[in-house]
């Protein structure tokens, strides 16, 4: 072999979370209060997470002894010092709360601590984590003033799939985690805690993005456990059945994103709310960062969208990426660009579009002000033939589509956030004959019927509640 | 600890003017506000001045009203009555549920009114461009033909007491423009009913309505819809409710992008500059008379509306322009430098946006 292929050959290996596969995950950690707590083999998870530095060292010791793994979860600052009582303690790892997900972080300190305590695992606990939910648009306070979320006509879902993207692209060698804290701020809500279905969509959340999350454990919902008092006990039964459904898929098993959509960004800042956007219009797409870029790995995506500043060998390969068919959105990047010798196709005060061979370059005068129309724009952009993956009869459920060569499948993985069973319509591209379905409510597997049209397969999950997992083979 | 008669006489006393005060509970007791997905999008209820427990049950039947109603009216749901009907209607008398009956029968006079600018029977129409606005192909000429044969809210024939039929083969209705405003009516309807007196309903945004007023305050100050940004226009509500249209935004990437508000008459999406925004007593109405007034325009619209009782609307355009046809509600303009051409009354304040109807 030689040195130019073997270049080659290592460029493709490290193109993390592309062609390197990915695993998939479904570590669930919790928070918790005081020290009270059932049994491990009860309660069905035994990661539990104690911020640094620890204020009753004898509650960790205690549930530490009940079989529990326990975990550090420090900043920066405090890693060494949490890394070196972890070890004394016999904990099992350290969880480094970054600042930023895009940031370099301090990756010098990471690694000599890291190096320094072999035996300890550390992750990297991802800022930003959002519980998820279907909002609304009213925030209600004590005093009668009521205010406005966000306008919009859809209804809005918090997802955390953008930011597990990022995460992937960003540290393409660690499996994201995120975390958040549930809102009390209703009186309800507050008196109540969060509702079995709560804690049901967190879990199916992050799993079906391949991701691990942190949780708090309401004080009322471990009180209850701890009292042995049924209704607690319905509402954990019910969690385990999803945290049992969810590890069912193993963790090892590997994956390839099925996405022909690419975002070409080195920070996340300007471009965030996009990616939002297009993961809750189930848009499928990957974030690379400029230097992923290479001719053979963007043969496998039919659009790209470029946040960056692209440099010399970035804009040769973009260009060629339109000549051969691609469709090339560059927003709020100025410059001189070899399509600019075309003739604008279009051109007004907000974009001009170039064909460019076979494809089309767009430029878009100003940053995405208006997310939702961007994606709206985008799909309207791609066309019906280019869309991957598309949910019908739901704006509150998300989708992720994965290739798992071993078993030659595509499981689709689904995330319903509004909570209510609905019926589904799915169409992926390609064609598929056997479709199996299976959800934490009703097992494994219903066997559902695909219908082909053109290029694609269609078929209709008849209800999907919060959490659906399909298998598609040929 | 021993308590004195008189002592447990006045603790009684003020627990007694407490249970029995509404103004008192309504600023004590904490607000208890639920949401659900139902027709497409968030609906969210806020009630206050009732013990959590009382308040909870009572957002949680009006919630269930509405998705019952959602289960009649639904065209996503191949199982929903009217979809039922859709598929039956064609050149036979069918037997449909009393809402449906009402909803259809309350739709007709906005028809004639606009001369069938305002249509139900649009959903052949509406299902046409839909695929056009996710990305696909513009429909032909000859698809559009097709869908327009099967509009006209003239063939609709309503047979009392509860029964229908379509003098077409293809007909097929669409109640997306009404079906909410009727929903938010008979959740107000329920939660009176439940001895709510304080309660503010908000159906994605587009349609919504004040029972009573807010603790400590004059009315439910809602905040409009305003393409501008520029007039930051308020009203006032009080057992009344406002709802808004607008044509989906144009595609910042250009070139065609049809909206979701299809013009029956021409059979292709509505091109507009405006949003409207409309009060009036009921939710059925405002509803209604919003998709209605974007229809029309703002000429036709204001003599429209000429002289009909507690109803209000303002045309607002991208551009600042406005046109306003009050029939006595009070509606308060603030521009962004501040300075206020009506009179202001504090209030709560809540924004309006346009749904997809």
């Amino acid at each position: 072999m030689n040195r130019m292929k073997l270049r080659n050959v290592l460029r493709s290996l490290i193109l993390g979370g592309l062609l390197v596969p990915q695993l998939a995950s479904a570590m669930v950690f919790l928070r918790i209060s005081g020290s009270e707590l059932p049994a491990v083999q009860d309660m069905g998870v035994k990661n539990l997470v104690f911020a640094w530095p620890i204020s009753d060292v004898s509650a960790v010791r205690k549930v530490q002894a009940q079989g529990y793994q326990i975990f550090f979860e420090a900043s920066t600052g405090d890693l060494s010092a949490a890394a070196e009582n972890a070890e004394k303690m016999n904990i099992a790892g350290v969880i480094l709360a970054i600042d930023n997900v895009d940031g370099p972080g301090d990756n010098e300190l990471f690694r000599l601590v890291t190096a320094a305590h072999p035996r300890l695992s550390f992750l990297l606990l991802n800022p930003g984590g959002k519980e998820p939910q279907m909002r609304g648009r009213l925030v209600v306070e004590r005093n009668g003033i009521l205010q406005v979320s966000s306008p919009t006509s859809q209804p809005w879902v918090d997802t955390n799939l953008a930011l597990v993207k990022l995460a992937r692209a960003f540290r393409p060698d660690v499996i994201p985690l995120y975390s958040f804290h549930w809102d009390l701020s209703d009186a309800l809500r507050n008196k109540l805690g969060p509702a079995v279905e709560d804690y049901c969509l967190a879990i199916s959340e992050a799993n079906a993005f391949h991701a691990d999350v942190i949780l708090d454990l309401h004080e009322k919902l471990q009180q209850g456990l701890v009292r042995k008092e049924s209704s607690a006990w319905a509402v954990w039964n019910n969690v385990k059945r999803y945290i049992a459904f969810e590890q069912s898929e193993s963790a090892a098993s590997k994956l390839r994103p099925v996405a022909n959509t690419a975002f070409v960004m080195d920070t996340v800042a300007p471009s965030y709310e996009g990616l939002n956007l297009m993961a809750r219009h189930n848009i499928p797409f990957v974030v690379l960062r400029p230097g992923d870029l290479e001719q053979e790995l963007l043969e496998t995506f039919d659009t790209l969208v470029v946040f960056s500043a692209p440099d010399s060998a970035v804009i040769a390969l973009v260009d060629n990426f339109a000549k051969h068919g691609g469709i090339v959105v560059l927003v709020n990047l100025h410059g001189e660009f070899p399509w600019h010798s075309l003739e604008p196709a279009h051109k007004d005060k907000q974009e001009t579009a170039y064909n460019v061979g076979a494809g089309q370059v767009v430029e878009l005068a100003e940053p995405v002000i208006d997310p939702e129309a961007f994606s709206r724009d985008l799909r309207r952009l791609m066309g019906f033939q280019r869309t991957t993956l598309g949910l019908w009869n739901s704006l509150t459920s998300v989708a992720i589509a994965d290739r798992q060569d071993s078993k030659d499948e595509t499981i689709v993985n689904l995330v319903n956030y509004a909570l209510e069973a609905e019926p589904v319509q799915v169409q992926i591209k390609g064609h598929f004959s056997s479709i199996r379905y299976e959800s934490p409510d009703e097992g494994c597997c219903q066997h559902l019927t695909p219908v082909q049209r053109g290029p694609f397969t269609e078929f209709v999950i008849p209800a999907l509640f919060v959490r659906g997992r399909v298998h598609l083979s040929r | 600890m021993h308590w004195h008669r008189p002592y447990l006489f006045i603790v009684f006393l003020i627990a007694s003017v407490y249970v029995s005060s509404p103004i008192l509970r309504a600023q004590t007791e904490p607000p208890v506000y639920k949401k659900r997905y139902v027709m497409g999008t968030v609906f969210e209820v806020v009630v206050y001045g009732l013990p959590t427990d009382h308040a909870s049950a009572a957002i949680d039947k009006a919630l269930d009203e509405a998705v019952r109603l959602d289960h009649v009216m639904s065209n996503y749901k191949d199982d929903s009555d009217l979809s039922r009907m859709n598929r039956t209607a064609h050149f036979q008398s069918t037997e449909i549920p009393l809402d449906l009956y009402r909803v259809i029968e309350e739709s007709l006079p906005y028809s004639r009114l606009s001369n069938g600018r305002f249509d139900i029977s649009v959903g052949p129409l509406v299902d046409l461009w839909k695929a056009a606005i996710r990305g696909g192909p513009m429909p032909t000429v000859e698809e559009e033909a097709r869908a327009r044969y099967c509009v006209g809210y003239q063939k609709i024939e309503l047979i009392p007491p509860n029964r229908i039929e379509f003098h077409s083969d293809c007909m097929r209705l669409d109640l997306g423009s009404i079906g909410k405003g009727y929903a938010v009516d008979r959740m107000a309807e329920i939660l009176r009913a439940q001895g709510v007196r304080s309660a503010y309903i908000n159906a994605g945004g587009s349609t919504m309505y004040g029972i009573g007023t807010p603790p400590g305050k004059k009315g439910w100050a809602v905040h409009l819809r305003d393409p501008s940004n520029n007039l930051n226009p308020e009203v006032m509500l009080m057992d009344n409710s406002v709802s808004t249209s607008e044509q989906t935004a144009d595609s910042a990437l250009g070139g065609e992008s049809p909206g979701h508000i299809v013009l029956p008459t021409s059979g292709k999406p509505l091109r507009t500059k405006y949003a409207v925004n409309v009060v009036a007593r009921l939710a059925t109405e405002s509803d209604a008379l919003s998709t209605t007034l974007l229809l029309v325009g703002p000429e036709n619209g204001a003599l429209m509306i000429k002289g009909r009782k507690d109803v209000a609307a303002m045309w607002i355009s991208t551009d600042g322009e406005r046109t306003v046809a009050d029939n006595g509600v009070q509606i308060f303009w603030e521009n962004r430098a501040g300075v206020q051409t009506d009179g202001k009354i504090a209030g709560t304040k809540i924004s309006g946006s346009p749904n997809q109807k």
